[in-house]
């Protein structure tokens, strides 16, 4: 044992001082590269916050256009999400912030984190119905636009085209025609739909939020049970016991369309399973797109709203903002924030942004999408026959994921939406104003 | 990663023997009466696939292509190998800007760890019938019960007004946040150091300072090792300090800057799982050269 000491001080003492080297390098680049925000030599550097890790490399471009155009603004782009309400604690955050618009955003809406965008030139090129589903989440003072919709995911079923035309079955338009391309599948001995209830989040924005979006005006009954606040009770009116309850058959009924073992299997498996061909049709948005493609480059997909009446008059597509560009209220560069905003709602930039990125443009006059991929949801939102997820609605203290799982296993129903009477009620009684 | 190197001491501990002369003798006479237990390495060889499998997973998945990883059960090797996943990867996370970053972090909270920790505990152990210093340490030790998500942003508040919202302030915080568990692990150590050793150097005229490093801090090595180690991972993989700290994303950390592989529905594993191989490298060298350090220290712990 004694001999091993002198060696292990030596190499002790060589490690730390190749620790210490290392250190001291380390400094010297970092004290270099440090970037101060504010005017430098007349350049007004921006922060951008954007919430895509995946199209980092577009918005590079993008900044890297903007910037040859502006060369009094500089750019730095900023993935990392969660550095926002750190941002806000510091008093010190980005100057422009794309978001997805739904709860967690809406509170800072109405906080007034965000500064009002009306008078944006570009604010008048905006489908007035997209702005809407931003601002039905409520608007500060009651009429401030804090945030203008920059990319819309219309969500509804993917479909494998091989398989359909193997199979001669044609996109169904009515919840009878879709019933019917499910026998046909399974009669041939395809899984009609592939489902991945593990992550409860699939049953959630998937069967849940499709068959509730579908056969009821979820936008209305949910301000309708806010309006009564704690007052709700499986007999109110407002109650999901007394607005869900026609809905929840159609959801078993797609349960039992989905392959065996749909109980096991995650996000993941269902990715690789569908790309795979295992089954017909996969309740996912448009974000299972470029994972289905990764996996297997051939396949041929389309996507349909799923139809839940047997008008096809009335069925509509699941969306929600996937990106809503906004101007923190406190910035120093508003000027510049602004410019930089009006920028990325050109059409050449904000089409060609949706258009690669298999998404709708929030402008009034984009043109009609061409990626088969989406392109048979274009007509519901085109003619504004959209709907935001009920499940969106629901604030994060309420497990509805875990209550749509326990239902689709157990079927018991009635249980489900007094559960959920139940939890909105506590809710309600705890935020009470 | 601790557990599974636990077995290692047996093997460890074989092999020094065998290089000092003087204990051939003794170590023929064990072979002699040497069984292997093949119970107990059966058992050792599948907890070691608790670790090699997931690294096999890792460097498998980091040379897959995109429409590699969806076939098969996972085991398969791939063919072709994809070795552009690092070039994709080292490009995508600015790799050197990050690293460089990451290794500032790491470098100076452990050197800090080391130092501030090995202080308190010396100044604490030493003057234990001090009712303020027993008091420190109770104190010390209270900070360990406090869930750091809870204070995150009141510190972030404090860092930001001291203008710390940078890697610095991270190193900060590292150093702060390691003393009480770290003060723990050495006060224990400092204990059973014969305060006799330091006398006699207070008799040859040893200042405090002196005696704190000339004589405890070298002694200290074993625990240097397994606070280093600590610190080292700690700072090294931390994710939600500098994700909320540092406010300038040029100056962001590798684990932060690796989530860039990971969007909310999509995720791109074969880049990503280069870019934690890249990211991982560091540790496994610190950790394969550091090992013998903390296995010295425990073998001293039983001796004593």
């Amino acid at each position: 044992m004694n001999a091993a000491v002198p060696a292990s001080l030596l190499s002790r003492r060589s490690l730390l001082r190749a620790a210490g080297l290392a250190g001291a390098a380390a400094m010297i680049p970092l004290t270099g590269c440090a970037s101060p925000s504010g005017p430098q030599n007349g350049v007004t550097t921006l922060r951008f916050m954007q919430n895509k890790p995946e199209v980092v490399a577009y918005f590079n471009q993008v900044i890297k256009d903007f910037e040859a155009l502006n060369p009094d603004i500089h750019v730095v782009q900023d993935f990392n999400e969660g550095n926002f309400v750190p941002g806000l604690v510091r008093n010190d955050p980005p100057d422009v912030v794309t978001r997805g618009f739904a709860q967690a955003t809406a509170d800072f809406v109405r906080k007034g984190i965000f500064a009002d965008l009306s008078d944006l030139p570009v604010a008048a090129g905006i489908d007035p119905k997209m702005q809407e589903l931003i601002s039905s989440w409520g608007q500060y003072n009651g009429n401030e636009v804090s945030a203008l919709p920059f990319s819309l995911a219309a969500a509804g079923v993917i479909y494998n085209r091989d398989i359909f035309e193997a199979q001669g079955v044609a996109v169904p338009t009515t919840w009878s025609g879709f019933v019917a391309a499910c026998e046909t599948f399974k009669a041939a001995g395809i899984a009609p739909i592939y489902g991945t209830y593990k992550d409860t989040w699939t049953l959630a924005q998937g069967m849940f939020d499709y068959v509730s979006g579908g056969s009821l005006d979820v936008a209305d009954f949910f301000t309708r049970i806010n309006a009564r606040g704690a007052r709700i009770s499986k007999d109110a009116a407002e109650s999901f016991s007394n607005n869900f309850g026609p809905a929840l058959p159609k959801m078993l009924q797609l349960a039992s369309y989905a392959q065996n073992g749909a109980a096991s299997k995650n996000y993941a498996d269902g990715n690789a399973a569908f790309a795979k061909g295992q089954a017909a049709m996969y309740l996912q948005g448009p974000w299972a797109l470029s994972q289905l493609v990764s996996a297997n480059k051939n396949i041929r997909l389309g996507s349909f709203p799923l139809p839940v009446t047997d008008n096809a008059e009335e069925t509509k597509a699941r969306v929600n903002v996937d990106m809503a560009l906004s101007i923190t209220r406190n910035t120093p560069n508003m000027a510049a924030a602004q410019r930089f905003v009006n920028y990325l709602l050109e059409p050449s930039v904000v089409n060609t942004f949706n258009e690669k990125n298999a998404a709708f443009s929030p402008l009034k006059d984009a043109p009609a999408v061409s990626n088969p991929q989406i392109s048979g949801l274009g007509d519901s939102v085109k003619e504004g026959r959209y709907y935001q997820g009920a499940a969106t609605y629901f604030p994060p203290s309420v497990p509805l994921n875990n209550y749509i799982q326990s239902f689709v296993y157990g079927k018991n129903g009635e249980q489900f939406l007094s559960a959920l009477d139940d939890e909105w009620r506590r809710v309600a009684e705890r935020t009470a104003v | 990663m601790t557990v599974s190197t636990r077995p290692e001491p047996i093997t460890g501990a074989a092999a020094p023997t065998g290089v000092t002369p003087g204990f051939r003798k003794n170590r023929k006479s064990n072979r002699e009466g040497f069984k292997v237990n093949w119970w107990l390495t059966a058992l050792m060889l599948v907890a070691s696939l608790t670790v090699l499998l997931p690294l096999y997973f890792t460097v498998a998945m980091a040379l897959k292509s995109p429409d590699q990883i969806g076939t098969g059960t996972g085991l398969a090797w791939p063919n072709p190998m994809n070795w552009e996943n690092f070039a994709a990867a080292y490009v995508a996370t600015n790799f050197p800007r990050a690293f460089m970053s990451t290794a500032f972090v790491t470098v100076l909270s452990v050197l800090g760890s080391l130092a501030c920790s090995s202080l308190v505990a010396y100044a604490i152990a030493r003057n234990w019938n001090h009712t303020f210093f027993r008091g420190s340490f109770v104190y010390l030790l209270s900070a360990m019960f406090i869930p750091f998500p809870v204070i995150i942003l009141p510190l972030i508040k404090q860092t930001a007004l001291l203008g710390l919202d940078n890697p610095a302030g991270v190193v900060f915080l590292h150093v702060l946040g390691g003393i009480s568990f770290n003060t723990l692990l050495y006060i224990a150590f400092v204990r059973s150091i014969p305060v006799e050793l330091e006398e006699s150097a207070r008799m040859d005229g040893a200042t405090t300072w002196q005696v704190f490093r000339r004589i405890i801090f070298p002694l200290l090595a074993p625990m240097n090792a397994t606070v280093g180690i600590f610190a080292f991972l700690g700072s090294w993989n931390d994710f939600l300090l500098p994700q909320m700290m540092i406010a300038d994303p040029a100056l962001q950390t590798l684990p932060v800057v690796q989530m860039l592989f990971q969007g909310e529905f999509n995720t791109n594993y074969s880049l990503a799982f280069a870019s934690y191989l890249m990211a991982m490298a560091p540790t496994l060298v610190v950790y394969i050269l550091a090992q013998r350090w903390v296995l010295s220290g425990v073998m001293r712990g039983a001796v004593k």
